[in-house]
């Protein structure tokens, strides 16, 4: 088994990444010209949203169908494809600095999920919708994961940022019953919109300083009530006020968050974290989740370091709010209640704490699995459920808790053993 | 290695036979037209979920006799595709658009809830699909969307149908009002009922409000009978109904207690009991006094399921009707997903009139219905009896 898992390491290790990415994007394109046609020919209503899988869910006969169209569309070009650039992106990669290595890979990597997303309202909204989980979990992994704290106000704070971002942007950009005509040209929107976002994070954290000072004067648990409590008090206040619709919602946000928006501010949000959690202000926050008095003892100022945590969780939270109300068109209080949180807390344990790379995973498993399983419907929510408990048995601390995922096979390693020769069988 | 790719050449071989044998899509849609049901299978209000698909399931039934649905001269099979919104609206939006771009259906019956409708509304105004949503009453889902049309009545139209009832009926000059300010349903019949009521010469003595999941009242409704009101009215769901009219009771409430069509939930009378009997609601349809096509639909459902289909059996029932009676009219379908849904659209929007279960009907501009309102009493043996209809 171990020698087998290393062959096929070795193999995958042969081709750089860039030149998986290349091969992805060959594959997009592939799909994009004569997707339909071999969906048709193979039988399929058309081109499966997501691998088919819920069109196996639906109807096991299509099995054959589906397998047929995933070999020729995907496996079959992106193998191809970076099997043959193998040797020149290798070349190329291994010259770059790391800044530009990083650059290029998420540029690479957004033109592969936003060439493959496009063809498909569905998988677009779905994209845009993971994305915004993504920044969730992650900043919600700053407080619970890296500071060791227990909150829940992750909704409160999405529902603050969801409604100033979308008063900022309604009111200025749209001609609204409440709001008046819109102030600037509505072409001017979508540049607008960064600073509506960063209003709203900014208006979230705010509201996360009354939170955060009484809080945490104590230790324990107190977080875990306050922070339940600010869930219900934001509700109930955006429900008493009328003029922004109260529980009968808000509506009518321009149409500026398409999927290379949400994918820059999550690649934003992912950086900021990752550095924030790399640096010293990160290892400080380590401390203090570790032993909180010997952090003190080593001149950590542990309040500041909590307070900090905190208002970036909150913004973070409060951006992906105003993301989730621009891809809706519409938000509701009731859309940010408790059950909100609580599926961003699965999906942080799900992918478990103090790693990025696994908040990434659980907020991709968890919402996938939630649309890949729609077939199956009301069985849908014993699913989920049993694979989060087989999860939590296996795996306790979630699937990747307390270290990140290692890619030392996606790593430019030109090394003699390995080397970037095209792999041969 | 080598070996792996002789299994892969293996497979694709054998999975070419057998694609083969499949039937490949031939006449438009290959013979089959699908529509989409957004419903909330799982979440708050399971229960309109079921009622929902049931009347759907009843609809293919019926076809199913038939040989499937003629249209143009070619008889095709309907299939109704279930998503679960999970009474969440982002859920709701993304099952649209997983309807609309991977299905690829026709047209959408549901979502029945306004928190879902709206979002989702958008996403099927936005692609061009004609979606009905049977239960929804805010407004804003049809405004200004032309794909968007729905069976039930407004609840502006409801609330004024109610003021005048209490009027009318019990000569009534002073009403109080009890409602969920945190659920928009409630919230906004409130309102209404509040503005109708004044503009009609009554007054309202007491505006009393709580919040969605409140289980205790007493304070408001002490309130509420320690004010001159001479009616209740409660525009809650069938969860809240009964705790609110016991513990009116309970505290000496003896007068008139009205509500609106939320309290319509077969569900209802297992909670309430004796305490509700008497009372009066608006509502789009009656069980008990049914006559014709809608006592056929109701026995038919009862026997079936085991209970009386509820106000969302019945409206989900009419909208895959108006559905069929506009795919009829298109007249053929061209196998164009883009054309035939506009088709649909217009024939929707030109339906002169469609006798529906839960009355005459059709659509006006925005894809609202026009139809009567019908006001029901709880009798003795906790039926909801037809009382009186009020139209426009």
């Amino acid at each position: 088994m171990k020698g087998r898992w290393a062959r096929f390491r070795r193999w995958f290790q042969g081709i750089p990444v860039a030149s998986w990415l290349l091969g992805g994007l060959a594959a997009a394109t592939v799909e994009r010209l004569v997707g339909l046609v071999v969906a048709y020919t193979l039988g399929l209503s058309g081109i499966p949203s997501f691998f088919g899988l819920s069109l196996i869910l639906a109807n096991p006969a299509q099995i054959p169908a589906v397998l047929v169209y995933l070999l020729v569309m995907y496996a079959l070009p992106v193998y191809l494809v970076a099997r043959a650039t193998a040797a020149w992106t290798a070349r190329l990669v291994t010259r770059m600095s790391t800044r530009t290595y990083v650059f290029v890979h998420v540029v690479l990597l957004f033109l592969v999920v936003y060439f493959w997303g496009e063809l498909d309202s569905y998988r677009l909204l779905v994209l845009r919708l993971l994305a915004i989980s993504i920044i969730l979990t992650t900043s919600l992994n700053l407080v619970n994961g890296w500071m060791g704290e227990f909150s829940v106000a992750v909704a409160g704070f999405m529902s603050v940022g969801a409604y100033v971002s979308s008063i900022v942007m309604v009111w200025g950009f749209v001609d609204d019953d409440v709001f008046g005509p819109a102030v600037f040209p509505p072409t001017l929107a979508s540049l607008a919109f960064p600073f509506a976002l960063g209003l709203g994070g900014m208006a979230a954290a705010i509201t996360a300083l009354a939170v955060a000072i009484p809080s945490f004067r104590t230790r324990g648990d107190y977080l875990a009530i306050i922070t339940l409590a600010y869930v219900f008090i934001v509700k109930s206040a955006v429900e008493n006020m009328e003029f922004i619709g109260g529980p009968r919602g808000f509506m009518n946000q321009p149409n500026v968050a398409g999927f290379p928006v949400v994918f820059i501010w999550t690649a934003l949000a992912l950086w900021v974290i990752y550095n924030y959690t790399s640096s010293t202000l990160g290892k400080a926050t380590s401390a203090v989740r570790d032993n909180e008095s010997a952090a003190e003892a080593m001149t950590v100022d542990t309040r500041k370091v909590k307070v900090v945590a905190f208002l970036t969780h909150a913004f973070w939270s409060g951006v992906a709010g105003g993301l989730y109300a621009h891809v809706i068109g519409y938000i509701n209080p009731s859309s940010f209640g408790i059950v909100k949180s609580a599926e961003v807390l699965a999906m942080l344990y799900l992918g478990g704490l103090s790693s990025i790379t696994g908040s990434v995973l659980g907020a991709v498993l968890f919402q996938m699995l939630s649309e890949i399983l729609r077939p199956l419907q009301l069985a849908k929510w014993l699913v989920i459920p049993v694979v989060l408990i087989v999860v939590m048995i296996f795996r306790p601390r979630g699937l990747l808790g307390f270290r990140e995922m290692r890619f030392p096979f996606l790593q430019p390693r030109p090394t003699e053993e390995v080397g970037y020769a095209p792999a041969s069988d | 290695m080598k070996r792996l790719w002789w299994i892969l050449g293996m497979v694709l071989l054998a999975s070419l036979l057998l694609v083969g044998c499949q039937p490949g899509p031939r006449a438009a849609y290959g013979g089959v037209i699908k529509i989409g049901h957004v419903a909330p299978l799982t979440g708050d209000i399971p229960k309109v979920g079921e009622e929902g698909k049931f009347a759907l399931e009843m609809w293919l039934e019926d076809l199913e006799k038939a040989g499937g649905l003629e249209v143009g001269g070619v008889t095709y099979r309907i299939e109704v595709i279930h998503e679960d919104n999970e009474s969440k609206a982002e859920s709701s939006a993304a099952a649209a658009t997983k309807l609309i771009a991977e299905d690829k259906v026709l047209a959408i019956i549901g979502p029945y809830a306004s928190k879902q409708a709206i979002p989702t509304g958008e996403v099927a105004d936005r692609n061009k699909t004609p979606m009905i949503s049977p239960w929804s009453t805010n407004p804003r889902t049809t405004k200004g969307r032309p794909f968007v049309f729905r069976a039930a009545f407004l609840d502006d139209f409801q609330g004024f149908v109610l003021a005048k009832f209490m009027q009318e009926e019990f000569g009534a000059q002073k009403i109080a009002i009890l409602y969920d300010v945190a659920s928009d349903y409630p919230k906004g019949l409130a309102e209404f009922v509040k503005q109708s009521a004044e503009e009609l010469g009554m007054e309202v003595v007491a505006f009393e409000s709580f919040t969605t999941k409140d289980r205790d009242f007493s304070a408001q409704l002490t309130k509420i009978i320690n004010s001159d009101a001479e009616i209740l009215f409660t525009p809650q769901y069938y969860d809240e109904v009964p705790l609110i009219v016991k513990q009116a009771h309970e505290l000496g409430w003896t007068k008139p207690i009205v509500g609106s069509d939320s309290w319509g939930s077969p569900e209802l009378m297992n909670l309430c009991g004796d305490d509700c009997v008497g009372s009066f609601f608006s509502t789009h349809w009656a069980v008990a006094g049914a006559k014709g096509a809608a006592k056929e639909f109701i026995d038919r459902f009862q026997s079936k399921y085991g209970y009386a289909p509820g106000d969302v059996a019945a409206l989900a029932w009419d909208s895959a009707h108006l559905l069929q009676k506009a795919i009829q009219d298109c007249g053929k379908l061209t196998g164009n997903l883009e054309e035939d849904r506009q088709c649909i659209r217009d024939a929707l929007a030109n339906i002169s009139e469609y006798e529906g279960i839960t009355g005459k009907m059709r659509f006006n501009a925005e894809g609202d219905p026009v139809k009567c309102a019908i006001i029901v009493r709880i009798n003795e043996n906790y039926d909801f009896e037809f009382y009186k209809q009020v139209c426009p």
